[in-house]
C-alpha cells in the first residue's frame, strides 16, 4: 500500500487529499506542478517565494472536497503573482476553515498556463464487471458535451494506452490545430498507464486526474481526485 | 451437457402444448436414447415407459431436461445427483431474474448442482440445440429443422439463441450448436466459449450480451481461445452502474464491453444478421493478414456501397500493385475501373481472372467480390473453388437475382467453402469484420497471451 494510501485509511478516510493524489500520482512518474502544504499564511509566502510566482492557492483538507465552490470561491484562487497576494488568499481560507470547524491547510502550487496546452481528462476506476478500468478524453465540453471518452480494461501497456487516446474523435486537436503546437501524445499516453497501474495494484475506487494538462513537452496532472473503495 | 449419451425428459407429459410435451417430441429426435420421466405419467412415449425418477431409468443418463415448475427442481437435482446425471437443463423462469425469492430459490439450485457436480444450463432459458446429433434440448417448435453449420451460437438470451439459429436455417447456413443460457446459473459464457473452442465442428462462436457480471471473465476467455469469436452487445442506451460514479456519468456500461471486446480480440457488430455472416465470414476462411479489402465488381453502383461501408466500418481499401493493375489490363482491355474496386462493368466470361489476379495481389488481404446473377454466364466457380485456401486469404462473395435461377451456382460455391452474403452493406460488414479481426490479432493481442505463457 501507497504512504498516501495507508495515512488516509488510518484517518479512515476514504478520500485523498490533493496533496496525497498527487504525490500518490509523482511517485508513479506522472508530473505534477511543485506544490507545498502549509500550516499558516506565512508559510504559504515563504513556500510561494521558494516555487515562484505566479501561483495557485487552494484549500486543502480531507473534508473539503470540491475546492472551487467551498466557501463562496475563497477555495481556490489562481495567478496570484505576488507575495501579499498569497498572503491574502491563505488568510481567507484559514479564516473560512476556521468559520466553518474545518481543520485545513493551504496548498501552494506552480500556476501553469493552461492556454498553453489542451486540457485531458484522465479517470481510473473499478468497475463491478470488468474491474479496474481507465477511460481519457479531452477536457470541458467534449467530454461532458460529447460524450467523447475512450477506455480501456486496465492495465494498459504504453502502445494501448495511445491507441485509446488515438481513437478519440478529437485527437486531432492534440496533433496540432490552426498553429499550435503538437502535445507529446506518448507523455499522455503515460498518465493512462500509470493511471491503469494504480487503479489495478490499489483499492481504489475512483481516481480522476482532470484536468492533464498535455503540452508540446509533456503532461502534467493539475489535480487529482482520488477515493478509495469501501472498507478494504 | 452438449455430448450426452442418454436424455432424460423430467416432466415429460403427453398433453400437446404443455413445455413436457414438445420438450420429449423434440428430445425423442435424439441419435441417442430419450427416456420420459414422470411419477404422474403412464405409458409410453416414444417407444419409452414413462419411470418416476431418473434414477428408475434403466441406463447411464448423462443429461436430464427438467419440464418442471421452479419449487421442484431442488429435489430432482438431488435425484439426478444421485444417478449420476452430470448435466441438466431448467427451463423454468421464475429465478434470479424475478426477485429476492427466485434468488434464493437460483442459489439453492447452484448449491445443490455444485454439491452434485451437475452442470446447469438455465434456469429461464429455451435451451439447446445440436443439430448434428439432433440434440433438440429445446421446447421450441421448427428446432428440428435447424441445418447443421459450422458456427456455434451463444446467446444470453434463450429467445435469442433461437432467433439467430432460424435466421441461419434461412440463410442456408446452420449452426453446429445454438445455446441459450438463460439466468447463467453454473454455465455461462466461459463454459460455453470454453467448450466450443474444443468443439469439432464449430469453426466460429458468436455472442449474444446483454450484461454479465464478470466482464472481466468473458474477456479472458476470448482472448485465450483460438476459435475467432464476434460478439453483439445490445443494450447501447442501458446506463449500468458504472454510470453512478463521478467519472463513469461520462459513459455508460455498453462502451466498456465495445472497448473490452475491441481489446480483447473480438469483433462487435450491431445485428443479429451481422453476426452471422460475420461468422460466416471468419468461420470458413483463413485468418487474414491485415485489414486490407481487394473489391472486384461487376457493377459500379454496388461496388461503391461496398467500398463507402467497408471503410467505414474499419476495413482499408488499398491501392493495387502495378503488376496486378497491368494484368487485370491485360485481361480486359479497356476496363472501366482497374484500381481497387477492380470495376468490370458487367459480368463476363474472364470475370473469374479478375478475381484471380486481385487475389493474388501482395498488398490485399483479404477479397470481396460482387455481381449481379447473369444466366447466360453463371458465377466463376471453377475459379473460386479452392482459391481463398490457395491464396490463403478470405474470398467473400455477394449477389442478387432470381433465387431459382442462381440456387444452383450458389449451392456449388458454398459448397466451395465460399461464404455468399445477398446484400452489398452486408457482404461489407462481414469483410469489415475480417479487417477489424485481422487488426487485432496483427496488434499483438496474440502475442499478449504468448507472453503470458
Amino acid at each position: 500500500m501507497s504512504d498516501q494510501i495507508a495515512d488516509a485509511r488510518a484517518d479512515g478516510r476514504q478520500t485523498l487529499t490533493e496533496a496525497e493524489g498527487k504525490r500518490l500520482l509523482a511517485d508513479a512518474g506522472v508530473a505534477v506542478p511543485s506544490f507545498e502544504e502549509c500550516a499558516s499564511a506565512d508559510a504559504a509566502v515563504e513556500a510561494a517565494e521558494a516555487i515562484g510566482f505566479p501561483v495557485v492557492v487552494k484549500v486543502s483538507s480531507p473534508a473539503v472536497t470540491h475546492k472551487s465552490e467551498w466557501a463562496d470561491g475563497a477555495g481556490v484562487a489562481v495567478g496570484l503573482d505576488s507575495p501579499a497576494a498569497v498572503a491574502d488568499a491563505a488568510t481567507r481560507i484559514f479564516e473560512a476553515a476556521a468559520e466553518r470547524g474545518v481543520d485545513a491547510e493551504v496548498l501552494v502550487e506552480q500556476a501553469k498556463d493552461v492556454d498553453a496546452g489542451t486540457e485531458v481528462i484522465v479517470g481510473g476506476l473499478r468497475d463491478p464487471s470488468f474491474g479496474p478500468v481507465v477511460l481519457t478524453g479531452l477536457g470541458g465540453v467534449f467530454t461532458e458535451v460529447f460524450e467523447d471518452t475512450s477506455h480501456r480494461l486496465a492495465p494498459v501497456d504504453r502502445r494501448e494506452a495511445r491507441a485509446a487516446i488515438e481513437e478519440l474523435q478529437t485527437a486531432r486537436l492534440l496533433e496540432g490545430y490552426r498553429g499550435s503546437d503538437p502535445v507529446d501524445v506518448d507523455a499522455l499516453a503515460a498518465v493512462v498507464e500509470a493511471v491503469g497501474d494504480l487503479v489495478t495494484e490499489h483499492s481504489i475506487a475512483e481516481l480522476d486526474v482532470n484536468p492533464v494538462l498535455a503540452t508540446a513537452d509533456g503532461a502534467v496532472a493539475l489535480d487529482a481526485l482520488v477515493v478509495l473503495e469501501d472498507g478494504a | 451437457m452438449f455430448d450426452p449419451t442418454a436424455v432424460a425428459v423430467v416432466g415429460a407429459s403427453q398433453t400437446e402444448g404443455k413445455v413436457g410435451y414438445e420438450a420429449m417430441v423434440n428430445a425423442a429426435a435424439f441419435d441417442g436414447p430419450a427416456y420420459p420421466v414422470n411419477p404422474s405419467g403412464s405409458g409410453t412415449m416414444f417407444g419409452e415407459p414413462f419411470v418416476d425418477s431418473v434414477a428408475d431409468v434403466d441406463d447411464a443418463v448423462d443429461l436430464a431436461l427438467l419440464c418442471l415448475p421452479g419449487p421442484a427442481v431442488p429435489e430432482v437435482l438431488d435425484e439426478c445427483g444421485a444417478a449420476g446425471v452430470g448435466a441438466a437443463v431448467i427451463y423454468a423462469s421464475g429465478f434470479a431474474e424475478a426477485g429476492e425469492e427466485g434468488e434464493q430459490l437460483q442459489a439453492t439450485v447452484v448449491e445443490r448442482a455444485n454439491e452434485h457436480e451437475i452442470a446447469l444450463l438455465g434456469p429461464n432459458t429455451s435451451g439447446f440445440v445440436v443439430p448434428e446429433t439432433s440434440l433438440l434440448c429445446s421446447f421450441a417448435s421448427g428446432v428440428d429443422e435447424i441445418p447443421t453449420g459450422n458456427t456455434a451460437v451463444v446467446a444470453q438470451s434463450g429467445g435469442v439463441a433461437l432467433v439467430l439459429a432460424f435466421q441461419t436455417r434461412r440463410q442456408g447456413r446452420g449452426v453446429s450448436a445454438t445455446v441459450g443460457l438463460g439466468n447463467r446459473a453454473n454455465v455461462g459464457f466461459v463454459e460455453a466459449i470454453e467448450y466450443f473452442d474444443g468443439h469439432e465442428g464449430t469453426d466460429a462462436i458468436v455472442l449474444h450480451v446483454e450484461g454479465t457480471d464478470d466482464g472481466r471473465a468473458l474477456l479472458e476467455t476470448c482472448r485465450n481461445v483460438d476459435t475467432p469469436v464476434v460478439a453483439y452487445k445490445v443494450g447501447q442506451s442501458d446506463v449500468g452502474e458504472f454510470a453512478a460514479s463521478h467519472t463513469g456519468a461520462l459513459t455508460g456500461d455498453h462502451a466498456l464491453y465495445e472497448a473490452g471486446f475491441a481489446q480483447y480480440g473480438v469483433p462487435t457488430v450491431d445485428a443479429t444478421d451481422h453476426l452471422l455472416d460475420a461468422a460466416a465470414a471468419l468461420g470458413d476462411s483463413p485468418t487474414p493478414d491485415g485489414p486490407n479489402v481487394g473489391v472486384v465488381t461487376a457493377q459500379a453502383g454496388p461496388g461503391i456501397i461496398i467500398t463507402d461501408r467497408i471503410q467505414r466500418a474499419g476495413g482499408v481499401l488499398p491501392e493495387l500493385t502495378a503488376e496486378t493493375r497491368d494484368r487485370v489490363g491485360e485481361i480486359l482491355p479497356g476496363i472501366t475501373y482497374a484500381d481497387n474496386p477492380v470495376d468490370t462493368g458487367r459480368p463476363m466470361p474472364a470475370f473469374g481472372e479478375v478475381v484471380t489476379a486481385v487475389a493474388e495481389d501482395d498488398n490485399v488481404d483479404i477479397v470481396l467480390v460482387y455481381e449481379l446473377f447473369e444466366q447466360a454466364l453463371g458465377f466463376p466457380v471453377e475459379e473460386l473453388d479452392g482459391l481463398a485456401e490457395r491464396v490463403d486469404k478470405p474470398v467473400l462473395f455477394a449477389t442478387e437475382g432470381i433465387e431459382a435461377d442462381l440456387a444452383e451456382d450458389r449451392a456449388a460455391l458454398e459448397e466451395a467453402g465460399v461464404p455468399v452474403f445477398e446484400t452489398p452493406e452486408r457482404a461489407a460488414q462481414a469483410a469489415a469484420v475480417l479487417a477489424r479481426y485481422a487488426r487485432f490479432h496483427a496488434a499483438g493481442v496474440d502475442a499478449e497471451v504468448s507472453a503470458d505463457v
